[in-house]
């Protein structure tokens, strides 16, 4: 019978999960991931789990080549061919001070010197006209020039580019004739978007991340090969579907955001199986927290996507679908401190892998939100990892010292602070997804995962008001696990501002009609068959005069009158539940939105089995657990590998597992659900 | 040491993160809803809470020139109406320059109250920068005012809602006053629904944790910011500090205008005093009163604690003397639309007195001014008027270990944005020709100064209307420790087939077809002797054709083979005298 498998490549450990598409069966392992060659590690950890790799049908793999390539700033010699005029676009950039009353402030270095980017003669206008011809002299010697300075990697982003990319393919064919050892970029075939800065920007970094993801993929890809695993190969793209690895090397910036997106498909799928379709995805793990909101059991997609923003740095503009995800500093490696003013904060530092926190004992001395929820009682110094790590309590001790001394309270009071401020900024990230978005958490389930997750996710719920808390099975290992529910997808987007009213109807449906044809070509070449395909269509629509739009969705393939007007409503109501007003105003269409996706067969979730499984056996014992406000508590400790479907457990109440711990507060009741989920609800 | 509080210092902690997320929200909610360019894209706005006394809580980034006065706006609304006489739902428009929290006309304020269960306890005040408010010329703002009335029309704070409803009267006033009433009218009601954004998120924090909680917290945070700001001052060397700069003229082309300031710095106090500045100008370049008290901030913030939470605990310890009817506190009725080309210096003034004595904290002099321009017409193309403003970025000074950056907005702006090219040649009937670094000279030092900008505009309809203001045209950024001074800021005019002519200020300047203004900002001041800088970093700067061979060799005393790019050694020890 076939099977499926995932790879994941995170900082530290490289997840592998298979799945049986007969039984349901799933399969888990992991190795340390390699950074001086990370293709080693996934080949390890195939090794490492058994499996026959000629079982497989369906690969699919995250990796963070990508994010590294650019993070580490160890991408490609790259060079810009742009506009006469505008070579400097890319380094002058939008010129905000996000750091507004620091003189040292600096800005982001562009990923390209001014030396290597070379202007040629042409110009286009926003309708797509030419002004100018392209000057294919001017364009020779560019290219002659990459050529003597050993260039890899050349984008290519012209001026209005995205209402006619002629110019740009024009360019392409120079190269490939004249320097054909080049990758080339073209900014249209990644966005047909307006605003030059963001689109060069998108463009080169995308060249200077494209051969390092073409020799790490053919590289896999052929290793793969040698060990038997002859399958078609998918890799996990920012925008939350999947792509073949031929597509990701021709557009590799879309793996940008390939490692957390799976925890978040998971999280659908967990919702479909217990028909929750509004949910709250929310990861935690050691470094950082992130979280997601899915509505109706769909991803949000944000455009306005930057690498290395941060409230005091602009960062780089990537403008390319991404799942919308918040992270924020709050891991458990995350560190408390102190500042000028006497306040308590905790991350973005994170005591990461290596030391770890103070209690791992292996040289970590500043206290650390995993030293807090140890001294709080917990976490067991005993099954930390299964008991892989002992944790000591002694040296959170010692480390929490520098805060309880500061505020001259006890040590486990400033546990809590640590704690209290770490969820303070988590609940910030899940503010920002639902109550600032117009969304009622009320009328959310929370699914969270990660190491940390089920340690904090209780009382976020409680203080949002969150319908309740479900806590997945292998929670260490979700994100791979989500990834084999994945369908492939890919985005088609285009500018095309036009007054949205029955004037426009024929413009409108010609638009989707031709970008419905591209990706029906794109499948095609990838071997989808057309049954497995499915369309949505989407409008960027605004007040006339604003600028920003509410992405609104179409839902039908050609618009009639009657749709344009049931579209026209679903904005104003859009519009009305983000800014709390609408408009008499004429709407405007702005960018046409085409999601393709190719749908691959999702096997039934698999059923908790029975046996050997009874409340009893699970009880563990009981222990001092402090829950802050309300006091430290005697709580029961369960197993959670042995608990039964249907087991109901009133809290105050600790789950463990070897790789996550799950607390339950006093006035929670959490059950096993029929998957094995731990669904944690308020009682009354 | 800790804060005197009855609320635990975590919860306090909390409650501040929530406050300063409402205020987020609202400065997100107004950016996503505007009409005008200058909202929506160059992000010009700010955004604040105060407690029930005016004082800041919480502030979201933008223009810090702007959320400086919002604390203002707040007071003269409880000094107009009075607690008694604010009601849930109301929301006052302060834009008259001569009262507190007023700029110039064009940036707008709303003040709200927040209530709780009857109570008024805190106020969520905006400013934002209103495309066209009437006046002599369209955008409101001009570079040859003479009075206040040709600037727009004035709104001495008064009610735009009453209890939740808009006030029809002073709404149809505003209409029929202004050039786009579309624009104007939907950005008015974009501010005041982003406002209620922020109300409703404090609410939500009072119903959790409790009024009295809350106002217990917002006092610990006061105290917390208090306390920080005297932490930082300890820290930051003692006495009287001056400076003293001179504007290029008088506004209307008269002569260079006198600016000073003393600054006096002890364990307890920042006092800033414009004391011997020349009197109001009679031209627009008079910066309100309010303004220059913002500017004092924002040159306050950088020297005592760049990083702190800016809250009114944190400003307590500065004060501020501004003798009346000069340039930085006018009288009614001098002309003020272009108040940035003073209120600049003010930051400046201070950062300059204090340049070497806080080397860690101040760089070298940047190209100062707004650079504002404002492009207006009839559109050949739809019959409609159009009306553009934005702010040009330039080149900021170079600082201990650190070359100035190319190409930022100047101090009195901050989370700002310059419009994207093709945005503008969409909605606007303009080519822009290039958009590039002006590399002809530069601060030169050990540490150089960052470069400015050039931006042609070519006119592609029968006639559009330029109005511009570029300060410091004369006198350039000031480098420090023997860095060179910057470059000037100034404009050019290219009429089509015609002589080139400079400027610095010009008001609706007709351009006909195919004629270019040409903006050019200028480079920041340079840090340390050029000659000390390291000829590999002057190298790199002649490959990425920042500088010339000639420069490198003349200023820098780096020899360079033109060939093979390399450095001579021996000719560049010859050079610099070594």
């Amino acid at each position: 019978m076939a099977k499926r498998l995932a790879i994941d490549i995170g900082g530290t450990f490289t997840d592998l999960v298979v799945l049986d598409e007969g039984t349901g069966e799933v399969l888990l392992e992991k190795d340390h991931t390699t950074p001086e060659n990370f293709a080693r590690g996934v080949i390890k950890t195939i090794e490492k789990s058994g499996l026959d790799p000629g079982e497989i049908n369906q690969f699919v793999h995250g990796t963070t080549v990508v994010i590294n390539a650019i993070t580490e700033r160890k991408g490609a010699k790259t060079a810009l061919i742009t506009t006469k005029g505008f070579r400097d676009v890319l380094e002058i950039q939008r010129a905000n001070r996000p750091d507004m009353y620091n003189l040292f402030y600096r800005k982001p270095r562009p990923f390209v010197p001014r030396r290597y980017r070379f202007e040629v003669t042409e110009r286009l206008n926003y309708k797509g006209e030419v002004l100018q011809e392209l000057d294919e002299e001017e364009v020779r010697e560019a290219i002659e020039k990459c050529k003597e300075a050993g260039i890899e990697s050349i984008a290519v982003c012209f001026i209005h580019s995205y209402a006619n990319p002629a110019h740009e393919r024009r360019v392409k064919e120079l190269i490939e004739e004249l320097y054909p050892e080049a990758q080339v970029t073209l900014s249209h075939e990644i966005i047909q978007e307006w605003r030059e800065y963001e689109r060069t920007n998108t463009a080169v970094l995308n060249a200077y991340v494209k051969p390092a993801t073409v020799r790490y993929l053919r590289s896999l890809e052929e290793d793969l090969q040698r060990l038997g695993l002859t399958s078609v190969k998918y890799a996990m793209q920012s925008n939350g579907g999947t792509t073949t690895f031929a597509q990701a090397q021709a557009v590799p910036i879309h793996l940008v955001e390939s490692g957390p997106i799976g925890g978040v498909i998971g999280a659908i799928m967990i919702g479909r199986a217990i028909n929750e379709e509004n949910i709250i995805a929310f990861d935690m793990g050691g470094t950082t927290a992130k979280v997601s909101l899915i509505e109706h059991g769909r991803l949000q997609i944000k455009t306005d996507y930057h690498i290395e923003k941060t409230a005091t740095f602009a960062g780089y503009p990537v403008k390319i679908p991404v799942v919308d995800i918040v992270e924020v500093g709050a891991g458990g490696g995350s560190i408390g401190w102190i500042d000028k003013g006497g306040a308590l904060n905790v991350g973005p530092q994170s005591a990461g892998a290596d030391p770890g926190p103070a209690c791992y004992g292996r040289g970590g001395t500043e206290p650390t939100v995993t030293d807090a929820n140890l001294l709080a009682g917990r976490l067991n110094p005993d099954y930390f990892l299964g008991g892989e790590v002992k944790l000591e309590v002694k040296r959170a001790e010692e480390a929490m010292e520098k805060i309880a001394r500061y505020f001259g309270i006890e040590t486990v009071r400033a546990a809590h602070g640590i704690i209290r401020v770490a969820n303070a900024n988590m609940r910030g990230a899940l503010e920002r997804v639902s109550i600032e978005r117009g969304y009622d958490p009320r009328d959310f389930t929370m699914i969270a995962y990660g190491g940390a997750g089920g340690l904090h996710a209780p009382l976020l719920a409680r203080e949002l008001n969150l319908k309740k808390v479900v806590i997945p099975r292998a929670p260490g290992q979700f994100s791979a696990w989500g990834m084999l529910m994945t369908d492939l997808r890919h985005d088609f987007i285009r500018t095309q501002v036009m007054p949205c009213n029955e004037a426009s109807l024929e413009r409108m449906n010609r638009i989707f009609a031709e970008m419905s044809q591209e990706a029906l070509r794109q499948f095609a070449a990838e071997g989808v068959s057309p049954e497995a395909i499915v369309l949505e269509r989407l409008m960027d629509m605004r007040y006339r005069g604003q600028e920003h739009t509410v992405r609104t969705p179409v839902n039908v393939e050609r618009l009639s009158a009657t749709d344009l007007a049931v579209v026209q409503e679903r904005f104003h109501t859009l519009h009305d539940q983000a800014y709390s007003f609408r408009l008499a105003d004429p709407i405007e269409v702005v960018n046409f939105h085409l999601v393709a996706w190719g749908r691959v067969e999702k096997p039934e979730l698999k059923r908790l089995s029975t046996d050997g499984r009874e409340l009893a056996r699970a009880f563990k014992g009981e222990r001092e657990v402090d829950f802050d406000e309300q006091g430290a508590l005697k709580s029961k400790i369960y197993e959670r590998d042995l608990l039964p479907v249907g087991a109901e457990i009133a809290g105050p109440a600790v789950i463990e597992e070897p790789a996550c711990t799950t607390i339950v507060y006093p006035g929670q009741g959490l059950r096993v659900d029929e998957y094995g989920n731990l669904v944690i609800t308020e009682v009354e | 040491m800790m804060a005197i509080t009855k609320v635990d210092p975590f919860t306090v902690e909390v409650i501040k993160r929530a406050l300063i997320s409402a205020a987020e929200q609202m400065f997100v909610a107004l950016g996503r809803t505007s009409k005008s360019s200058v909202i929506y894209e160059v992000l010009d706005y700010g955004c604040a809470i105060t407690d029930e006394r005016g004082r800041m809580i919480a502030q979201a980034n933008g223009v810090p020139g702007f959320i400086g006065v919002l604390t203002d706006a707040v007071t003269e609304t409880l000094r107009k109406f009075g607690k008694e006489g604010l009601y849930e739902g109301d929301t006052i428009i302060i834009n008259d320059p001569y009262m507190g929290g007023a700029t110039h006309q064009n940036d707008v304020v709303l003040v709200m109250p927040i209530f709780y269960r009857g109570q008024l306890i805190m106020f969520t005040a905006s400013k934002a920068h209103w495309n066209d408010v009437g006046g002599k010329d369209p955008g409101s703002w001009s570079a040859d005012a003479t009075e206040i009335y040709q600037e727009g029309i004035q709104f001495p704070a008064v009610k735009l809602y009453e209890r939740g409803q808009e006030v029809r009267d002073i709404v149809e006033i505003l209409e029929r006053n202004v050039r786009t009433p579309e624009m104007t009218l939907g950005d008015m009601r974009a501010q005041a629904a982003s406002m209620k954004v922020a109300a409703r998120r404090v609410q939500e924090v009072c119903d959790k944790y409790g009024l009295e909680t809350v106002l217990q917290a917002v006092e610990a945070c006061m105290e917390q910011g208090r306390q920080e700001a005297l932490a930082e001052l300890r820290a930051l060397p003692k006495g009287e500090f001056t400076a003293e700069e001179y504007i290029d003229d008088d506004g209307l082309g008269g002569d260079p205008v006198l600016v000073k300031v003393k600054v006096t710095i002890t364990d307890e106090e920042f006092i800033i005093d414009f004391t011997g500045s020349s009197k109001t100008c009679p031209g627009p370049i008079n910066s309100p009163r309010s303004a220059t008290y913002s500017a004092c901030k924002t040159a306050y913030k950088a020297v005592v604690g760049p990083h702190a939470h800016p809250n009114d605990g944190f400003f307590s310890p500065l004060k501020v003397i501004i003798p009346e009817d000069t340039i930085f506190n006018p009288k009614r009725p001098a002309p003020v639309s272009t108040y940035w080309e003073s209120m600049s210096y003010a930051t400046d003034l201070v950062w300059k007195a204090l340049a070497e004595a806080v080397p860690d904290r101040i760089t070298a002099g940047h190209f100062l001014s707004v650079c504002a321009t404002n492009v207006s017409g009839i559109s050949d193309e739809t019959g409609e008027q159009f009306i553009f403003a934005e702010p040009n970025a330039g080149g900021w000074g170079a600082g201990e270990g650190k070359d100035g950056e190319n190409g930022l907005v100047c101090s009195g702006d901050g989370d700002t944005y310059v419009l994207s090219i093709e945005v503008a040649e969409t909605r606007y009937p303009i080519i822009v020709d290039q958009f590039a670094l002006n590399t002809s000279g530069a601060g030169h030092g050990k540490y150089r100064g960052g470069f400015g900008l050039v931006k042609d505009y070519r006119a592609a309809n029968s006639k559009i209307l330029v109005t511009g203001s570029f300060g410091r045209s004369k006198f350039p950024a000031w480098g420090i420790n023997g860095g060179m001074d910057g470059t000037p800021n100034y404009m050019v005019l290219i009429p089509k087939g015609g002589r080139p002519k400079r400027f610095s200020r010009i008001s609706v300047r007709p351009l006909k077809r195919d004629d270019v203004v040409r903006f050019i900002s200028g480079s920041g001041g340079g840090y340390g002797n050029p000659k000390e800088r390291d000829p590999e970093l002057v190298l790199n700067d002649v490959l990425d054709g920042y500088i010339t061979l000639k420069e490198a060799r003349e200023i820098y005393g780096v020899a360079i083979d033109p060939k093979k790019m390399t450095i001579k050694e021996a000719e560049t020890r010859r050079l610099r005298g070594g």
